[in-house]
């Protein structure tokens, strides 16, 4: 499939434009976020000087460290099992006919519709109900529980009218269903899945209100603890927690960008 | 990938791991209620290893506990929700002969009408929920909960958002009690309120001392601690208790039905009776405390701060929360009326 | 390209899906049910429930003073919607279609990146930015622009940037999924029969991209119909939406089966809402990924 030479086009410098505003858009709060982390002043926007003293409070604050760990577990595995399920349902909306698929894309949506404040309350009747005392294993129940429906509707909007010909070429030539499925489809769909896990892991990363309800003693995690922290009065030191975070995330990007290029 | 797997489980096996033997306390409190070093005093004192979660608000608290599914040993409500834990049961009762240290509450504090004889609750700390301000901006000395309601200062106002605190204002500038179960009294303060919301800013129950002092309002509804703090660092800010009088509060240690270390929770409770471990929180968060044998301990200037210790007189002016019984429910749907104008 | 068929195979259909269901019935319908079983009952006094069953939830869910709060959280989560398409669906086109393929993957992380610091932390940083004393304003004043600072925080503009600001990823996520498996040549087709580039866009690339699109559209209104933490923090806390409403009953009101009431009200309004829309599309004959 040849490429045009799209970049001509006089629609591009215009399209690459505003999407660069939005990329400003939604960087300006992290820039003003990492700048500060910096200010010496607490409360200000006016620039005092320069100063590391928020990360060194950061590096002695215990709570902090334990809560981002925590996040990070929950995170992890929220993601894999959320994607892997999510991912089967996708497909199985997007391809299959059964009886009853109506009520399955009604149960999908639920996790989107109902409130986070009433899935929190429900699930810890829930827990009570069977006798399971809310820890950071509720969390991550939780978690998997309303990530799911995210990952089906992306692979699914992903599969919904997607060329056949291929799977079918791959069956024609001997390949069984599980064959077909590892190694013509997975890859077909693998930006949708990507999509969706990424969807999953900041949706558990942030989630403020529902875990709040599940959490258990010493299940507190990082959205939990910065909420707490804000209470204490808006510090730097929180600045320093969101710019160390994306320090390394960006840094762990560039890693996987790296091995994925070098690969080639 | 399936490596990286096993390793996320293992590590999450590992985090729900360690054996109970009953030397371990889980407590729920208030953010900024307790110091990291008294309970590592605590552990280390009596080898009881403490986890601790915070919250902001006594209704989560309910919702944890009445589920059954939670985990907590100690929680910290305050007098109206320990009033309601009691009536849905959700309370242990405390046995006095394991809290030795009991007769060290301040004798004002003991046997408050919604816990008789501290059967289920200790007095913790205490505070009020009245203004601050901003002396220079204002330029005048305000005294009075009329200064909320001034056209002078509209959109300089803060409120909490809370509808409690929020009627109990309204109610005592209409020379009605902050606890008020009549009708019509509700109908005016609710009309009051109406009228306030153009002056006000913003409602918030968590910012306020910040938002203070960021400059963005003049006058502050809060509670006395975090306005404290914010007087002592900008010169410029003072707490009033107005003369119609505000909430008196106190927040109290309880342990839970559900909790799974009865004996350790006891010990917590007399180890925080004690006076100098108190009075190491006093001076840490700036709240006042109950407790008599703690008062050698407290900074002096704490100790003679009214906005932290306020005279007998000024207290007089102020009431608990009390029993809203149904009332609660028609406070709820003016206050749904009020913000949704 | 061969026209969608969709494979009759119940069992492997079956063995996909059962999972989400062992997941999402243990932990969606179950709770689910008890909160109706609670938005039948009554409330007592001290938050106790007292046995129903009873409408009377329900009825008092329809009185005037609480559809107002229905219809300005609707014209809420409309706007953000609209505002956060035109928002994203550039951005997701630009990396689906004009960006060099090695680039693809950084920049949809970069999309999403911001939202792994806390949502909490970016609204302060927005009050930072917003406030009085804040960014913008101290910027403003000192270039001498203005010599008061300008309301920007807690009015629904600052309520609107806040919204907006947090749904990016949840719409730019699906909709560039769906352009980027869109086949080319189907472009290039157009363009060779003497298409503009904006007719292209309108008749080949958008209906074709139409699932993703949805999806998005879906991910982001039906969240925002019961936000209720940016409006509280970037406005001021001086409206009240469902989101509140419901909070205030599961809170200080102690009276959770009023919420319970409204909740299941939203719940099945957006049920119906999702039900008529994939009714209408496929009587339209389009492809749905509903």
């Amino acid at each position: 499939m040849k490429r045009r030479a799209w970049s001509v086009e006089r629609g591009a410098p215009v399209l690459r434009a505003v999407s660069w505003l939005v990329y400003a858009f939604l960087y300006a709060p992290i820039a003003v976020l990492v700048v500060f982390s910096f200010n010496s002043e607490r409360q200000t926007a006016v620039w005092k000087h320069f100063t590391l003293d928020w990360y060194r409070v950061l590096f002695r604050d215990e709570l902090i460290g334990h809560a981002v760990v925590n996040s990070l577990i929950v995170g992890v595995m929220a993601t894999v099992v959320a994607t892997v399920i999510g991912t089967m349902a996708g497909l199985a909306m997007a391809r299959h006919e059964f009886p009853g698929k109506r009520a399955t894309q009604s149960l999908l949506y639920l996790p989107v519709i109902v409130p986070e404040i009433v899935v929190g309350a429900a699930l810890v009747s829930l827990f009570g109900f069977i006798a399971m005392r809310l820890s950071l294993t509720t969390v991550v129940l939780a978690h998997i529980a309303f990530s799911i429906s995210y990952v089906a509707l992306v692979v699914r909007a992903r599969l919904t009218g997607f060329d056949q010909s291929l799977e079918e070429a791959a069956m024609d030539l001997g390949a069984n269903r599980w064959q077909t499925f590892w190694r013509v489809t997975l890859p077909l769909i693998a930006p949708g899945v990507l999509a969706g896990a990424l969807l999953v892991f900041t949706l558990s990363i942030d989630d403020y209100i529902i875990t709040s309800f599940v959490a258990g003693p010493g299940a507190t995690t990082l959205p939990l603890q910065i909420y707490s922290m804000v209470k204490t009065g808006v510090t730097p030191e929180i600045n320093a927690v969101s710019t160390l975070l994306l320090v390394v995330t960006i840094g762990l990007i560039a890693a996987a960008q790296r091995l994925e290029t070098s690969k080639r | 990938m399936k490596r990286f797997i096993a390793l996320c489980v293992l590590l999450t096996l590992l985090g729900c791991g360690g054996k109970d033997d009953g030397k371990r306390l889980n407590v729920y409190i208030w953010t900024n209620y307790i110091t990291q070093e008294l309970l590592s005093q605590f552990t280390a004192q009596t080898g009881i290893r403490v986890k601790f979660d915070v919250y902001d608000s006594n209704e989560a608290v309910l919702e944890k506990l009445a589920s059954g599914a939670s985990d907590y040993d100690i929680v910290v409500p305050t007098d109206y929700m320990v009033r309601i834990m009691t009536k849905q049961g959700l309370l242990v009762p405390l046995d006095h002969a394991k809290l030795t240290n009991l007769a060290n509450i301040t004798s004002k504090f003991r046997d408050l009408p919604f816990d008789k004889g501290n059967r289920h609750s200790v007095p913790y700390l205490w505070g009020t929920t009245g203004f601050a301000y901003n002396k220079a901006k204002v330029g005048a000395t305000l005294d009075s909960w009329a200064a909320v309601f001034d056209e002078r200062w509209k959109g300089r106002v803060l409120m909490l958002d809370d509808m409690r605190e929020c009627f109990g204002v309204a109610l005592r500038m209409s020379g009605h009690s902050a606890n008020s179960t009549n009708a019509t009294e509700l109908a005016v303060a609710r009309d009051l309120l109406v009228r306030q919301k153009p002056l006000v800013k913003t409602y918030n129950s968590s910012d306020f001392a910040g938002i203070l002092r960021s400059g963005d309002v003049w006058i502050a509804h809060g509670y006395n601690g975090e306005l404290a703090k914010a007087c002592d660092e900008d010169k410029n800010l003072a707490y009033v208790i107005p003369k119609e009088g505000c909430t008196v509060w106190v927040d109290n240690l309880c342990i839970p039905r559900s909790a799974r270390h009865i004996e350790a929770a006891h010990t917590f409770i007399n180890y925080m009776l004690e006076g100098k471990n108190i009075a190491a929180v006093v001076n840490a968060m700036s709240y006042a405390c109950a407790n008599d044998a703690a008062r050698p301990f407290i900074k002096p200037a704490i100790l003679s701060d009214p906005a932290r210790y306020p005279d007998e007189a000024t207290l007089k002016r102020c009431n608990f929360l009390g029993d809203l019984g149904e009332s609660l429910q028609l406070r709820d749907r003016y206050w749904t009326e009020i913000k949704a104008k | 390209m061969k026209p969608q068929s969709t494979i009759r195979a119940p069992r492997f259909a079956f063995l996909l899906i059962s999972p989400t269901w062992l997941v999402l019935g243990l932990l969606f319908l179950v709770p689910l049910a008890i909160m109706l079983w609670l938005s039948l009952q009554r409330a007592g006094l001290y938050g106790v429930i007292e046995p129903g069953p009873t409408l009377a939830n329900y009825i008092r869910s329809f009185e005037s003073g609480y559809t107002i709060i229905y219809a300005r959280s609707v014209w809420i989560a409309v706007a953000t919607t609209v505002i956060c398409l035109l928002v994203s669906y550039p951005v997701a086109y630009y990396i689906a279609l004009k960006a060099r393929p090695e680039r693809k993957n950084v920049l949809l992380a970069l999309v999403v990146i911001p939202f792994w610091t806390s949502f909490l932390v970016r609204t302060y940083a927005w009050m930072f930015i917003l406030r009085d004393q804040g960014v913008i304003n101290s910027l403003l004043m000192s270039l001498g622009v203005i010599h008061e600072p300008l309301p920007l925080l807690y009015t629904p503009l600052a309520v609107m940037i806040g919204q907006v600001y947090a749904e990016v990823p949840f719409m730019v996520l699906p909709i560039y999924a769906s352009l980027e498996k869109l086949d080319r040549s189907l472009l290039e087709a157009a363009r060779d029969l003497g298409a503009s580039a904006a007719a292209a866009f309108w008749r080949v690339t958008m209906p074709l991209a139409m699932p993703g699109t949805v999806a998005g559209i879906v991910l982001v209104f039906i969240p925002s119909l019961g936000t209720f933490i940016t409006p509280d923090l970037l406005g001021g806390a001086k409206g009240m939406l469902v989101g509140n409403l419901i909070q205030n009953q599961f809170g200080p009101a102690l009276n959770k089966p009023f919420g319970s009431a409204v909740a299941m009200a939203l719940t099945a309004f957006v049920l119906a809402l999702l039900w008529a829309y994939a009714g209408w599309a496929r009587r339209r004959g389009e492809e749905v990924a509903l």
